[in-house]
């Protein structure tokens, strides 16, 4: 059996791009579209089937890659390909009549590709390598729409991309250089990590690239303006897997089982810091998606906060615990994206589809008892038990509920597109993923490890999962006249505010030209070449 | 690398493949002066597959018995010359023939077969100038001499320079004498050098220098000399002056080798240089002088690139950012410890780098071309439309540019993993923040192209020039050669 | 002082000049001039070589000898080349100066 295991780990990202090599022929680019849907099912397949299964090996001297699945892994891939699943079928009916279908198509097979791929990576190449595909075909999914705001997007979501990869790469050969064997594999890396010198500054680059594709206030500036211009479904996607990728990162390099104290409280600070900007942020804009992009940018913060508290004690089951919490986030984050386009598509009449379920969510990702939130919350409990971190979690809590009903409030005053219902191709998707949402942290909880779910039906827990929830809710009916009246902050924050920065780089760059132009004349390069030769001889002299 | 055995007991066996991939490009090149405007297209044409077909056979003889040697005439060195192939020289061997081959079909559209009534000179001027340039390509990477290296030197110079200003326009004959006379200072300068070793050693052969070449003045400065010329003729900043306007004004396939393999040569003679000849003579004063050379040009080469509202300049100028890579070999090969240069990771790195370097920037060049061929003209501004127009010369630009930014499973990023775990190893973490940085600025150049090639139109459209599918597929093919090179490590 | 080392320093000297002709002068016949005294020079400096191998006992060291006669023809080429294209540039109506700075590249910079 293990032999097939193997081979849905292989197909999980070489399946989407053997699609996307066929793409090559127009007659199958026209049909791309529609066949989105079937890109992701190796990759559930393996989720069920390949967890814990050997590495499978490719190659040998001198590159060896590998791919297997842990237990945080397999959790995250399961939900992930749900959710890509769910949002190839919306995009299908999405791109009807898109003169531009046939790049979508590409675009997202690249992305879902390296996203899915990315989880099943068993070394330090091939994760840089799904990494870096994933960010290829994300660029191009923001920027689809091509108006001068997704223009921006594409850029900023980018260039912080390439940074957060650079800043990787070096810290990824830093742990290269230090490993005995010939393999890089990633379990390898991890225990030369535990024992390496420079194991600080190491640290300190993973969490920064890890950090800045999981959005880590002050890097998540390209989250909402991303997330808010691609086209719907890709920003399911986006806000609903790929910035999972920055933590699975976190969950597979940082110790687990050690304790580190000053880490973990760094990384905890960070994200509450996270959490809580992400929310007065996202009170003041007004477009859904924003909403929802900065409330994925806090649900991240908790997550990583959540890491970070079981770091400084050396708790081995936070990992586990955050990545369910974080799958929680997969499902619901990419319902409420989906739910923003059906609103968009359908006529008023028939808002009664979208808006109810969106309530349970929203209330849910708040941690109403009985939803899938719930049981998310419930899993990360032992991370945020004591003192100032519990006081923190209900606080983040109740803003997060406080958010999610400004979003629904939103997401009711969305214009429509058109005269006619919402079409069953975009209905289904947005209803199944929500279902999903619901039910399968309850499902998952047992076979993940982390004991069983009937405690969360304990009063004193169901309590302290409610009362949160009320404080957000009675915050959101006191606040509901003001809502209005917040100042107006641009999407992506900080980002706006780089403005000066980009007129002063235009003004070096012209005196970059000046130079240049004195540089090429034909004295100063000729002067300049006997200097060389001058300093060659001068530095060859023993000192 | 210390002398081997072979060179001590004479040559090796399949020695003469190394006399076959010199020869052949000069017996070529006096075929098609011989065959006049008329033929000299199509006897260039032909020649290509047979070069590389002996490019082939060198590869695989050197992949299987190790180093080539042969010495010209039987006479072993001193008193004779030899030539040598290692691994080095049989990779630098096969991305010649890979990217002269496909530069000359991409280049049978300009440089074909005369038409009735048109003057098939420059095709003439062409054809001779791309066979000199390889026949002196593969003398560079294969002497063993300092001598016979100043001679390819010089005939990779006259030959490139014709390759410049083709198109006769008064710009870039300006470029091109610009080019040559620069070009003749460093070669001045090299030939200086190679006298003041001569006069002290008695020898100018590689691997007798290294037994016998010892620190003082005259090797001090025979060093200096000798890699300061070298420096000028592969435009390493400052002295790139001539690049951008003779590499830019250049027809496009002529940019490419140009671009592409022209500048390795002399490259590949400093590596011979310092590796070969001098490699304990080195200090990290000189290396980190060079290294810094080089991380100049990487930052200020792609910070230009940003700046430029043409494509081909802004190609040029990334050319002259990537040779920038290609010399950071010598700070990361150099041991403190023991004052020797040593082949590792950082030369291995190194050969990635120039390798796929011209893969991707002969891809560039001629996509940047075909571009230019559709609009009627190279300005980034106007590039709207272009996804629908020409979207498989997008795509091979595109894919280039991923072998340039170093993203997997591309050559270029073998290159720089393998130079960032020597700047690592070494300690030497600046350099690490250089290939960072310059990582950086070559994305946002590319993107920068990519982007306003698939916005719309800012004009009204012109009507677009057709062209040849079989033309766009070269760069495409080279571009994918590059992109998969880095799977080449995977593979059995 | 040996005949040898007044070679020697004519040499350097002619070396010297000519690399002033050549970073200096802007017009491009010049250049070329300056570029054959520099070659002089350097080939001068092969002779003092060849002589000092004779010296040792030998008639004259051949091998400079023949590098030498290899150099003045790659510099005889060199300049051949350098003349006909200043020729065609003079002309295509580029007149015959280098000019400092002034070239295409120069021209085409974005104006902010």
């Amino acid at each position: 059996m293990s032999g097939a295991a193997q081979g849905w780990l292989l197909a999980t990202w070489a399946w989407p791009l053997a699609l996307l090599l066929a793409c090559t022929w127009p007659a199958v680019r026209r049909l791309m579209p529609q066949l989105l849907a079937l890109a992701p099912l190796p990759a559930l397949a393996a989720a069920l089937f390949a967890g814990g299964a050997p590495r499978v090996s490719v190659g040998g001297r001198p590159l060896e890659l590998l791919f297997g699945l842990d237990a945080p892994g397999a959790l995250l891939l399961g939900v992930a390909s749900l959710l890509w699943i769910a949002a190839g079928a919306y995009a299908g009916n999405y791109l009807r009549g898109d003169a531009h279908a046939g790049r979508f198509a590409a675009c997202w097979l690249l992305a879902a590709a390296g996203c899915l791929g990315l989880f099943v990576a068993a070394d330090l190449v091939s994760l840089y390598a799904m990494l870096a595909m994933m960010t290829i075909g994300a660029g191009g999914l923001v920027i689809h729409d091509g108006t001068p705001r997704a223009w921006r997007a594409g850029a900023t979501y980018v260039g912080l991309a390439l940074l957060a990869e650079s800043v990787l790469l070096v810290g990824l050969v830093m742990l290269a250089v230090e490993m005995p064997g010939p393999g890089l594999g990633i379990d390898e890396a991890v225990t030369t990590l535990a024992a390496s010198p420079q194991r600080p500054t190491i640290l300190a680059l993973l969490v920064f690239g890890f950090g800045l594709k999981a959005g880590l206030v002050p890097l998540h500036v390209w989250m909402p303006l991303a997330h808010s211009a691609a086209p719907v479904p890709a920003s399911a996607v986006l806000s609903g897997a790929v910035v999972k990728a920055g933590i699975i990162g976190l969950i597979r390099f940082l110790p687990s089982g050690e304790a580190l104290p000053a880490t973990g409280q760094m990384l905890a600070v960070a994200g509450f810091v996270t959490a809580f900007y992400a929310v007065v942020v996202g009170l003041t804009q007004r477009h859904p998606k924003a909403v929802l992009a900065y409330s994925s940018v806090s649900q991240m913060g908790v997550v990583v906060a959540a890491l970070g508290l079981g770091l400084a004690v050396g708790d081995g089951k936070a990992s586990m615990a955050a990545a369910f919490y974080a799958a929680h986030h997969v499902l619901v984050k990419g319902a409420l994206f989906l739910a923003v386009g059906v609103a968009a598509a359908g006529t008023k009449g028939r808002r009664g589809w979208v808006l109810a379920p969106a309530l349970v969510l929203c209330l849910g990702l708040g941690g109403l008892p009985f939803t899938g939130g719930a049981v998310a919350k419930f899993a990360v409990k032992d991370a945020f038990s004591t003192g100032i971190a519990a006081a923190l979690s209900a606080a983040s809590a109740a803003g997060t509920t406080l958010l999610m009903l400004h979003f629904l409030r939103r997401l009711a005053l969305v214009e429509v597109e058109g005269d006619r219902p919402a079409p069953a191709g975009l209905l289904l998707p947005w209803l199944a993923m929500a279902v999903a949402a619901l039910l399968v942290p309850w499902l998952l909880y047992a076979p993940a490890g982390l004991g069983s779910a009937t405690a969360a039906f304990d009063p004193l827990a169901l309590w302290q999962a409610l009362w949160p929830v009320m404080a957000g809710v009675a915050l959101a009916l006191a606040l509901r006249r003001s809502a209005d009246r917040l100042p107006s902050i641009p999407e992506g924050d900080i980002a706006a505010g780089l403005e000066p920065a980009l007129r002063v780089s235009r003004g070096l760059g012209a005196r970059l030209d000046g130079l240049d132009c004195v540089l090429r004349g034909w004295t100063v390069a000729s002067v300049a070449l006997v200097l060389v030769a001058i300093a060659i001889g001068w530095t060859l002299l023993p000192r | 690398m210390p002398p081997t055995e072979a060179l001590a007991a004479g040559a090796s066996a399949g020695g003469g493949w190394l006399v076959a991939s010199i020869a052949w490009p000069i017996i070529a090149l006096l075929l098609v002066i011989a065959g006049g405007e008329r033929l000299a297209a199509r006897v260039g044409v032909l020649a290509l597959p047979i070069g590389l077909a002996i490019a082939a056979a060198v590869a695989l003889q050197v992949g299987g018995s190790g180093e080539l040697v042969y010495n010209v005439g039987g006479w072993a060195p001193p008193l004779g010359i030899a030539l040598r192939a290692d691994g080095l020289s049989a990779a630098m061997l096969l991305v010649t023939a890979i990217v002269a081959g496909g530069s000359g079909i991409y280049a049978l559209a300009d440089f074909g077969p005369p038409r009735a009534g048109s003057s098939g000179r420059t095709s003439l001027a062409f054809w001779a100038s791309l066979l000199g340039a390889w026949a002196a390509l593969n003398l560079a990477f294969l002497g063993n001499d300092l001598f016979n290296l100043y001679v390819a030197l010089e005939m990779l110079t006259f030959a490139a320079v014709p390759l410049v200003c083709l198109d006769g326009r008064a710009e870039t004959l300006k470029a091109a004498l610009r080019y040559l006379l620069y070009a003749l200072v460093g070669s001045v300068l090299y030939l200086l050098g190679a006298v003041l070793l001569y006069g002290a050693y008695g020898t100018l052969d590689l691997g007798l220098l290294a037994t016998v070449a010892q620190p003082g003045p005259a090797t001090w400065a025979a060093a200096a000399l000798m890699t300061a010329g070298l420096l000028a003729k592969t435009a390493l900043f400052p002295l790139h002056l001539w690049l951008p306007p003779a590499h830019a004004g250049a027809p496009p396939a002529a940019s490419a080798v140009l671009s592409a393999l022209v500048v390795k040569g002399s490259f590949f003679i400093v590596l011979r240089l310092w590796f070969e000849a001098l490699p304990g003579l080195g200090s990290a004063a000189a290396m980190q002088l060079i290294g810094l050379l080089g991380a100049g040009a990487i930052l200020y080469g792609s910070a230009l690139a940003l700046r430029q509202t043409r494509l081909k300049l802004l190609v040029a100028y990334s050319t002259v950012a990537q040779i920038g890579y290609l010399f950071l070999v010598f700070p990361l090969a150099f041991d403190a410890a023991s004052g020797r240069l040593a082949a590792g990771a950082a030369l291995m790195g190194g050969l990635l780098q120039a390798v796929s370097h011209a893969l991707a920037k002969a891809a560039m060049f001629m996509s940047a071309g075909l571009i230019a061929v559709t609009l009627g003209h190279d300005r980034i501004a106007d590039l709207g439309g272009l996804a629908r127009a020409r979207p498989t010369s997008l795509l091979a630009f595109a894919l280039a540019g991923v072998s340039l930014v170093g993203l997997p499973p591309s050559g270029g990023f073998a290159a720089k993993w393998l130079l960032l775990s020597a700047a690592v190893a070494t300690g030497q973490w600046w350099w690490a923040v250089v290939i960072v940085l310059g990582g950086l600025l070559t994305g946002a150049y590319l993107v920068l192209v990519l982007m306003r090639a698939l916005d719309e139109p800012t004009a009204p459209a012109a009507p677009l020039q057709p062209v040849a599918a079989w033309r766009e597929a070269v760069p495409l093919v080279l571009a994918l050669l590059a992109v998969f090179m880095g799977l080449a490590g995977v593979l059995p | 002082m040996n005949p040898t080392t007044l070679f020697g320093l004519c040499g350097a000297a002619l070396v010297g000049i000519g690399l002033y002709g050549l970073l200096t002068d802007p017009r491009l016949l010049r250049k070329i001039i300056a570029f054959n005294l520099v070659g002089s020079g350097v080939f001068l400096l092969f002779g003092v070589v060849a002589r000092r191998g004779a010296d040792a006992g030998l008639g004259g060291d051949p091998v400079p000898q023949a590098l030498v006669i290899t150099g003045i023809v790659v510099a005889f080429s060199a300049t051949a080349l350098a003349v006909a294209l200043l020729l065609r540039l003079h002309d295509a109506g580029g007149g015959a100066t280098l000019d400092d700075g002034a070239d295409s590249a120069g021209k085409d910079r974005s104006p902010s």
